[in-house]
């Protein structure tokens, strides 16, 4: 029993860390169409932020974390002025190639403005502790994973359906034309995305520092490859199928690791890819989305 | 209200309408008429800024040409595109929302959308509703509303009688002429042309880019004379 | 069959034979001035421009983005390291090795023959699914196709030694054999874009309705031109083997696909000329960064070790290109054409 409920919670933190970071990229593809790879670098981006304000200002971990948020925002937000307003306009191809080469020009500022290896930025992990309940021990960081995954969505789904912004961005998911026809202006709305995504990486930021307590140039790349995965099992631009996609990961990958011996640890990432491949065979748009005939007139 | 002068539209390389004037006044109903691909619709876009388009466009006098797509909707233009393009995921409220998405004055536009609902029952009876789940006839009349809600200056109505069945295509006629007493200015885009040339003041003929006649309403009779001509039908 | 060229094969003869001699003059180069570690560097160069053109022949004429040329290139690499490794080397680099896989010994022919086959099985097997894919979705299950291969890699430490150096292999390969291995390679390329399956494959890449609607198989040529393209990879990943004499999985990963991706779309990837070019710019514009990044002394000020400046050069390069020059610098044209129009 105590097994069973540490490995639900296990599937469920990690789930809530993919579903973070699933909606992250969820949120600009819908509006623009872009597979944002260089969020993870926004999340590195949050937790290099930690050293700065650590060493600048304060190291109370409170603050920190608002300053990780704040961080993670404005890094987002920047992205898209400088890099990929150009590419606004351009095929999906064209997005993607430019994400990954953004993603590649903020490691290797990491690396050559910090440190080729982790640097230690431990101020989050108190949040990781065991906890007893009763005679089942779990781990308060995975719980608090979890809660306030749920309570950003639920405040992410508030936003998206009483704010006038947030039902621009459902809107422009379908027709951004018509939503500028509409007066909305289009920098507005895509800022928008971009900062929420930001949040959105800062919070999934925050959670990483807690359970790693250093932070590397790379961090970013691996789980935004995973959330990527995510969106595409869920069907991609759907904020609903990124949930589902981020949950049926975790469950996958702690399955995998439940279910297979010990020393095919390893192999998790390789069974949720295969799974992935398989879902784009049998469904080409993912499991939420509509089956879309080619030729429509869109 | 509305001036347009030697306007050319471009589509990429090709240009659609080769330099027309156009002019709306206040308070009257002014119908494009012209067969497919004649350039109506290109004209609408570069009143609304979605097309490249050189001349000048002015309201009330002060030139628009440049001004984006979102500057020129908070001036009181506002579209009902062809096609009628509502937001499909959203609820009717919420595409309403949308339409009145310029306005500060957030409780009136509470009031007004309330308003339209009893103009439009059907939409008021369907609020809460995905708007894809209409009829054609209810989203062009979505499609009206969204724009009106703006409180526009002039309404821009691309072909609304499009795929609609005759009944409906009758009510949303008689929505313009009901728009037209109370005092809206409008510029309507039609291939329908004896309902258009029906509840219009002025009517101009585009022929593949260029006008080739424009006159009062009155000039046209009941348009059949002028259908034959465009669509080189000889009774 | 009708072997008898039309006008755009012939062309392509012409700008392959214009390409080749660029290659040749860049080994005589070598020959007459270079010095000996530049070999190294030429070598790798032609390795990845073997990748580059291989890439194009699909991700070009196709028009759809590819990401696990590393894999194939990793997969043939390790199979003709571990055939043409002598068994007595294997019994200290592969000691665990199961199947008797470190017992045996093959003749580089066969081992070179053998990496391309089970390659060329593999890149079938993936291309019946990747073919009936569209678009991005060919780029997420050709990612997919890349983490998965790269996890067996790191996993099977007995047969791959993971990110551990797989050493012991012999020095088969020197610049002449690559040379003529790339310039094969550039025939190759231009001949199936000139093919009348090329352009059946560009044809579907600008509109794919009208080229279906046209009678055009397009799940057929897709699959072609992604075998073709794995045995592209697949030479290069021998090449690679059978030159520098120990591999690891690391290089077979993401940074690699960017560094060839880069190449492919800075030099245009629609046409071959491009991805040679593409390769030969970024490949000078690294050696150069390369230098930087140790800290060298300039005009007598000594810099600063700049760890990252090659990778960021790469990222800024696949920004900036994407932004501002969509098309690459070749476009659509080949060195021909262009050559033709100057004149």
């Amino acid at each position: 029993m105590d097994y069973v409920i540490q490995q639900v919670l296990n599937a469920l933190s990690f789930g809530a860390e993919y579903a973070l970071i699933a909606l992250g990229l969820a949120i600009v593809f819908s509006i623009m169409g872009l597979v944002n790879f260089a969020h993870g670098e926004v999340i590195a981006f949050g937790g290099y932020s930690m050293i700065i304000v650590a060493t600048l200002l304060t190291a109370n971990p409170w603050v920190l974390m608002i300053g990780v948020l704040a961080f993670c925002v404005l890094a987002s937000v920047v992205l898209e002025r400088v890099a990929f307003r150009t590419v606004r306009r351009a095929d999906l191809t064209t997005g993607l190639l430019t994400a990954f080469g953004v993603s590649i020009v903020l490691q290797n500022l990491f690396l050559l403005l910090g440190s080729p290896r982790p640097m230690a930025a431990t101020q989050f992990i108190f949040l990781d502790q065991t906890l007893t309940l009763g005679n089942i021990r779990v781990s308060s960081l995975q719980i608090y994973e979890t809660g306030a995954t749920i309570i950003a969505i639920g405040l992410l789904m508030l936003f998206l359906r009483k704010t006038t912004l947030g039902v621009a961005m459902r809107a422009a998911a379908l027709d951004f034309e018509m939503v500028r026809l509409c007066g909305i202006r289009a920098n507005r709305v895509i800022a928008g995305a971009f900062a929420i995504s930001g949040l959105l990486a800062g919070l999934a930021c925050i959670f990483i520092m807690a359970r790693r307590g250093s932070v590397a140039p790379h961090m970013g790349f691996d789980p935004v490859l995973t959330a990527f995965v995510a969106c595409v099992i869920g069907g991609f631009g759907s904020l609903p199928g990124a949930v589902l996609g981020g949950f049926l990961l975790g469950i996958t990958e702690v399955a995998v690791l439940v279910l297979l011996p010990q020393s095919y640890g390893g192999m998790a990432q390789a069974a949720v890819f295969t799974l992935v491949a398989l879902i784009l065979i049998w469904r080409p748009d993912g499991i939420l989305s509509p089956a879309l005939d080619k030729g429509d007139k869109i | 209200m509305l001036q347009i002068e030697s306007l050319k539209v471009f589509h990429g390389p090709i240009e659609a309408v080769h330099g027309i004037d156009i002019n709306v006044p206040e308070g009257k109903c002014v119908t494009l008429l012209g067969t497919n691909g004649a350039g109506k619709t290109s004209t609408l876009s570069s009143i609304t800024g979605t097309a490249r388009a050189t001349g000048t466009i002015r309201l009330d006098g002060e030139d628009i040409s440049r001004l984006s797509i979102e500057e020129r909707c908070k001036l009181g233009i506002a579209l009902s595109p062809e096609g009628r393009r509502i937001f499909a995921n959203l609820t009717v409220y919420d595409n309403l929302i949308m339409g009145g998405a310029t306005r500060r004055d957030k409780k009136q536009l509470t009031a007004d959308i309330a308003a339209w609902f009893v103009q439009f029952p059907v939409l008021g009876e369907r609020s809460s509703q995905r708007a894809g789940t209409l009829s054609g006839g209810e989203q062009q009349m979505l499609a009206i509303a969204r724009a009106l809600v703006s409180n526009p200056r002039i309404l821009l109505l691309d072909e609304p009688s499009l795929g609609l069945a005759p009944q409906i295509t009758a009510k949303i006629f008689e929505i313009i002429r009901d728009l037209k007493t109370l005092g809206m200015t409008i510029l309507l885009v039609e291939q329908n042309a004896s309902a258009a040339i029906e509840v219009s003041d002025y009517v101009y003929v585009l022929n593949t880019g260029t006008i080739s006649s424009h006159g009062d309403a009155s000039k046209f009779g009941d348009g059949t004379k002028l259908v034959d001509e465009l669509t080189g039908v000889h009774r | 069959m009708n072997w008898s060229l039309n006008k755009s094969q012939r062309d392509g003869l012409i700008g392959s034979a214009v390409l080749s001699l660029i290659i040749l003059a860049l080994v005589g180069a070598y020959y007459i001035w270079g010095e000996s570690y530049q070999a190294r560097i030429l070598y790798a160069t032609f390795v990845n421009l073997l990748v580059v053109v291989g890439l194009q022949v699909f991700m070009g004429n196709a028009n759809i983005t590819s990401f696990s040329h590393s894999a194939f290139m990793g997969i043939a690499a390790y199979v003709a390291a571990i055939c043409v490794t002598p068994a007595a080397m294997k019994a200290i680099s592969l000691p665990l090795a199961p199947w008797g896989l470190n017992a045996f010994e093959l003749s580089p022919i066969v081992s070179a023959l053998l990496a391309l086959g089970i390659t060329g099985v593999l890149g079938l097997l993936t291309g019946l699914f990747i073919a009936r894919l569209t678009g991005v979705g060919v780029t997420i299950v050709s990612i997919a196709i890349l983490v998965i291969v790269h996890s067996i890699f790191l996993h099977r430490t007995d047969i791959f030694k993971g990110n551990q150096a797989f050493f012991g292999i012999p020095k088969i390969f020197d610049l002449p054999h690559i040379t003529i291995l790339v310039i094969v390679a550039i025939f190759v390329a231009r001949l199936f874009r000139e093919s009348a399956l090329g352009v059946q494959l560009r044809a579907c890449a600008d509109d794919e309705v009208g080229a279906r609607a046209m009678g055009v198989n397009v799940y057929r040529i897709r699959l072609i031109a992604w075998v073709v393209g794995t045995l592209f990879f697949a030479t290069a990943g021998i090449a690679y083997a059978f030159f520098l004499g120990t591999i690891s999985a690391r290089p077979f990963y993401f940074n690699f696909v960017f560094l060839t991706v880069a190449m492919l779309i800075l030099g245009g990837l629609r046409s071959v000329t491009g991805a040679v070019f593409g390769t030969l710019l970024i490949t000078i514009g690294l050696e150069i960064v390369r230098w930087l990044e140790t800290g060298p002394t300039l005009l007598s000020i000594k810099l600063p070790q700049m760890l990252g400046l090659s990778g960021l050069l790469l990222g800024v390069v696949i920004v900036a290109v994407m932004a501002f020059l969509p098309n690459g610098i070749m476009g659509n044209s080949e060195i021909e054409e262009v050559l033709k129009r100057k004149t």
